[in-house]
């Protein structure tokens, strides 16, 4: 692949569009990332997502440690002052010093006093993103103070001045080659630096001379105990050991959200940091160090042997303001353990210098970049489609989506309205507030009032998407690719088409449920709602239709918050009254569902509406399951595989929403027990993921991303043939569709055909 | 993995610690057997460091000391060129195969940091189950909770350069010496 190619001059250097103030530095970087990058980037993250499955799986309590970690860090932030003041009487008695920064400048002005004291020539450093943060390393070296990384991921970007593209392994975009092209150049030499043991060998060399003679070791920390002033430090090489504990001074230099109450509530921190993050039981070396440790310091022969010093940096640059921002103190739980990077279908393929700031990249980082430098600075959370794979793997359950929706409102109030906002704004109903933004996400916010239309003129609407002139003006103004396939609008809504049938049969039966005509499935697929009555009604449910009203999915994707709560209040004044009848809801689409058992809970003010919505909304496969389970009837009784109208084989790609909220399992299970043979991809996302595939500017990340899809289904055809495309979203489905140019089913078209009577 | 419970500790401790990378080694927890192992591992070195010991019977780890080649009192030079580092091991974690090495006494931070093989001497009534057990107060005497302590898990390792190597800045081997 591109990994050993050089950075290209066209698409910059990394350092060039680290700062994604600016939408064209993104757009720079993602290119770069794509030709560059992303094999490599995309090899290691999904590798570690895997290893991350394994691990937490192996732990017998993850949901109960999860649980206890949120609440130690709910706890730490809320008493943080408290907290703070009881960790520096800690460090002081024991003879250390603690210092609270204010800022960048404050924290490097510190640090260079401690150098200037001791004369230092050389600081050893262990991996701190924080120190990355602040620009330690550019403060001392402008001080003439040279400054050795002395992780090997640190290294290489000292060496290639760049910065971190991943938090917990910030060289991951590198590979074996372009390292080896790297250290040819910059050092001039002639040894073998072929493998990953001689690339090793000579960097620790270098480096096992820096330690010895280092002045002064700086680290970062994982969490700070304010009853002891314990360290706690994860690696894997030895470098932070060695950085804390051959030097005569160390200092370390962490957020002060890093504090917690107790050494005691670090417990559960040990296991979840190792098995979210690179999918291990415990990295190579995890301390817990109260310093300054009792071993003398070292002291190489012509040294003098001095008493050891140590310095706790705690940096606020920000974090205090975020604390009492509701949105941005979420981000002050993070134990950076990067599991929101590895699990992001979008990262796997760009990585931290596209999907990342000058600091911080991933889920998390657009949190981080707008807290500790400026809200602009976190263009690039614009990434993160809100597919929710992080969700569940984040070990202190932030919902990072969230946090990015939220940015994204605040971001399309700063970029304010384009030509023609005010003209989408008042013919949709965007609420007040969201018409004053930018005109294509007011567009993809309203997708139901878009979609109300092309049905209604939908011969003429779906001709124009085919034009290449309508194409043009749509890619001008909205931002729509040319190259992306618009989604047919059908001729006759779901609703429509469901007054038609006879739904007499219905009446007098025990299960009663309406099926949520969401706006995806009325207007674009309206045939999968008809299998799914058809399939409940021979089941013996009596189901009707509601009317299609927007759920609020499109608008809070957008970052159109106003928007999303007014849509969710008129959704649950309709859900409610269906309740009160005694009827569960059935939703279709997926992401829509979503909405209702996941995101609604900050949307509906009323938190018990959102209870009552969670217990009693359904994935139709998963209520069908559920179904038979109760009138104790085998899967085969009802459904024949041999009327299948796709033969047996099939691939099914379930969707990312629909993972989140565990509604992926019921359908392959069903499947396999009607006896289909069935292949399911592994990907988080497809890359479609609503409106973000048909933006042009992000048309070509979301086809790499999809490319992942394709070649799973290639892989599953490959003994034995092609399979039959069975697919739960709609973005997934048009993402299929385009990548393979063949038929892409629900799964409830496909149990339709198969009952018996 | 920990999940049957019919597997003891010691059992299950063998297999992480071996799927950690680090070598295992069953000895009878006597001077001459632990002598005549540590002689074995350690044959052709030429410096060997030996840790003061806290835990274990004096003589078990004081018949370290009469190894060939074994450095009495090392200066800082003679740690940082080392071959061989023998400490004792605060515990043992069954469920990540780790050691648990407190720091504090003579020579045991640099000795279980500096050298290329890092021999360690775990009596095996000292596993716990779980890493976290050693932050609860009841267990070995709560020394968990108020020492300097590292969780060693396998030899030092990267990814950083490519595929992953063992032996980077710490130990390129981890030796456990299970004393039964």
């Amino acid at each position: 692949m591109a990994s050993s190619k050089s950075q290209s001059a066209q698409s910059g250097s990394p350092r060039e569009v680290a700062n994604k103030s600016d939408q064209g530095n993104l757009l720079r970087a993602i290119r770069m990332a794509l030709e560059v990058q992303s094999a490599t980037i995309r090899f290691n993250t999904q590798d570690h997502n895997r290893g991350r499955y394994s691990a937490t799986e192996a732990l017998p309590d993850y949901d109960a440690l999860k649980d206890r970690a949120r609440k130690t860090k709910e706890q730490a932030i809320a008493h943080l002052p408290d907290l703070a003041r009881e960790l520096e009487a800690v460090v002081r008695g024991r003879g250390g010093h603690l210092f609270v920064a204010a800022n960048a400048e404050d924290a490097c002005r510190y640090i260079l006093g401690v150098c200037e004291e001791h004369a230092a020539k050389l600081v050893v450093k262990g991996k701190s993103i924080t120190s990355e943060e602040i620009r330690l390393n550019h403060a001392l070296e402008a001080a003439g103070i040279e400054v050795a990384e002395s992780d090997l991921a640190e290294f290489i970007l000292q060496i290639a001045d760049e910065q971190p593209s991943h938090i917990v392994a910030p060289a991951i975009h590198y590979s074996r080659e372009r390292i080896t092209a790297l250290f040819k150049r910059k050092f001039q030499t002639d040894l073998p630096l072929d493998t990953g043991e001689e690339l090793t060998k000579f960097a620790r060399q270098r480096l096992r001379e820096k330690f010895l003679r280092a002045d002064i070791g700086v680290t970062g920390a994982n969490l700070i105990a304010a009853d002891t002033g314990t360290l706690m430090l994860v690696e894997s090489e030895g470098n932070i050991r060695m950085s804390s504990f051959l030097p005569p001074v160390h200092i370390a230099i962490a957020g002060v959200e890093k504090i917690i109450a107790a050494r005691r509530d670090m417990a559960p921190f040990l296991e979840l940091l190792a098995a979210s993050g690179t999918g291990q039981k415990l990295t190579s070396y995890t301390s817990f160090l109260n310093p300054p440790l009792d071993d003398p310091p070292f002291a190489m022969p012509g040294k003098p042997r001095k008493t050891r010093e140590f310095h706790l940096v705690l940096i606020d640059n920000g974090r205090l303001r975020m604390r009492e921002d509701p949105v941005l103190r979420e981000a002050l739980y993070c134990i950076r353990c990067s599991a929101c990077l590895n699990a992001c279908a979008n990262f796997q393929a760009v990585g931290g210098h596209a999907f990342g700031g000058e600091t911080y990249s991933g889920g998390m980082g657009g949190a981080w970049e707008a807290g500790t430098a400026k809200l602009e600075n976190a263009r690039f959370s614009e990434l993160c489609t809100g597919c929710s794979r992080c969700v569940t793997a984040c070990p202190v359950l932030i919902d990072i989506p969230w946090l990015n929706e939220n940015l994204r409102e605040r971001l399309n109030h700063t970029d304010g309205p384009s030509a023609i906002s005010g003209f989408l704004g008042a013919i949709s109903s965007a609420a007040e507030k969201d018409t004053h933004i930018p005109a294509a996400k007011i567009f993809f916010g309203n997708f139901h009032f878009f979609a109300k239309w092309g049905v209604r003129l939908a011969p003429f609407s779906n001709a124009m998407a085919g034009k290449k002139f309508a194409r043009i003006i749509m890619e001008r103004s909205l931002g729509i690719d040319r190259r992306r396939a618009l989604p047919a609008f059908s001729r006759r809504t779901l609703v429509q088409a469901a007054r038609e049938l006879d739904s007499r049969a219905g009446q007098q039966r025990e299960k009663k449920a309406v099926l949520f005509a969401d706006v995806y499935t009325n207007y674009g697929l309206p045939e999968r709602g008809l299998a799914a009555l058809h399939t409940l009604r021979a089941l013996s449910v009596d189901v009707v239709v509601s009317e299609s009203i927007p759920e609020g999915r499109a608008a809070l994707s957008q970052g159109m918050i106003a928007t999303a709560k007014k849509q969710a209040g008129r959704s649950v004044k309709a859900l409610e009254s269906y309740l009160t009848a005694g009827r569960d809801i059935i939703v279709i689409e997926p992401s829509a569902l979503a909405m209702f058992r996941r995101d609604y809970r900050h949307l509906l003010d009323d938190k018990d509406q959102f209870e009552r919505l969670l217990m009693r909304t359904f994935e139709p496969v998963e209520y069908i399951v559920r179904l038979l389970e109760k009138s104790g009837r085998r899967a085969m009784e009802v459904f024949d595989v041999r009327r299948s109208p796709v033969g047996s084989r099939i691939f099914f790609h379930s969707h990312c929403q629909q993972k989140t909220i565990g509604c992926a399992a019921p359908t392959e299970v069903l499947l396999r027990e009607i006896g289909f043979d069935v292949a399911t991809s592994s990907v988080e996302c497809c890359g479609m993921a609503g409106s973000f595939g048909y933006k042009k500017d992000y048309y070509d990340l979301s086809m790499a991303v999809g490319a992942d899809l394709l070649q799973q289904v290639a892989a599953a055809e490959k003994d034995g043939g092609p399979r039959a495309l069975i697919a739960s979203g709609t973005s997934c489905t048009e993402q299929l569709h385009s990548g393979l140019k063949r038929p892409v089913q629900h799964p409830l078209e496909l149990l339709a055909a198969l009952l018996k009577t | 993995m920990a999940a049957n419970p019919s597997r003891s500790l010691t059992d299950i401790f063998l297999t992480n610690a071996r799927d950690a990378a680090a070598t295992v080694e069953r000895v009878t927890a006597s001077s001459a057997a632990v002598f005549k192992a540590l002689e074995m591992t350690t044959k052709g070195v030429r410096s060997i460091v030996v840790a003061t010991g806290e835990w274990l019977p004096p003589e078990i780890l004081s018949v370290a000391r009469d190894l060939p080649n074994v450095i009495a009192s090392p200066s800082d030079e003679q740690l940082a060129r080392a071959d061989v580092g023998i400490t004792e091991a605060f515990a043992g974690v069954a469920s990540s195969g780790s050691i648990c090495v407190a720091l504090g006494a003579p020579l045991t931070a640099a000795a279980s940091l500096l050298m290329p093989l890092h021999i360690v001497l775990l009596a095996a009534r000292r596993i716990v189950a779980r890493p976290r057990d050693l932050f609860d107060g009841k267990c070995l005497g709560g020394e968990g909770l108020q020492r300097n302590l590292v969780f060693i898990t396998g030899p030092s390792a990267t990814a950083d350069m490519g595929p992953l190597v063992r032996g980077v800045h710490g130990p390129h081997r981890l030796h456990i010496l299970l004393l039964e």
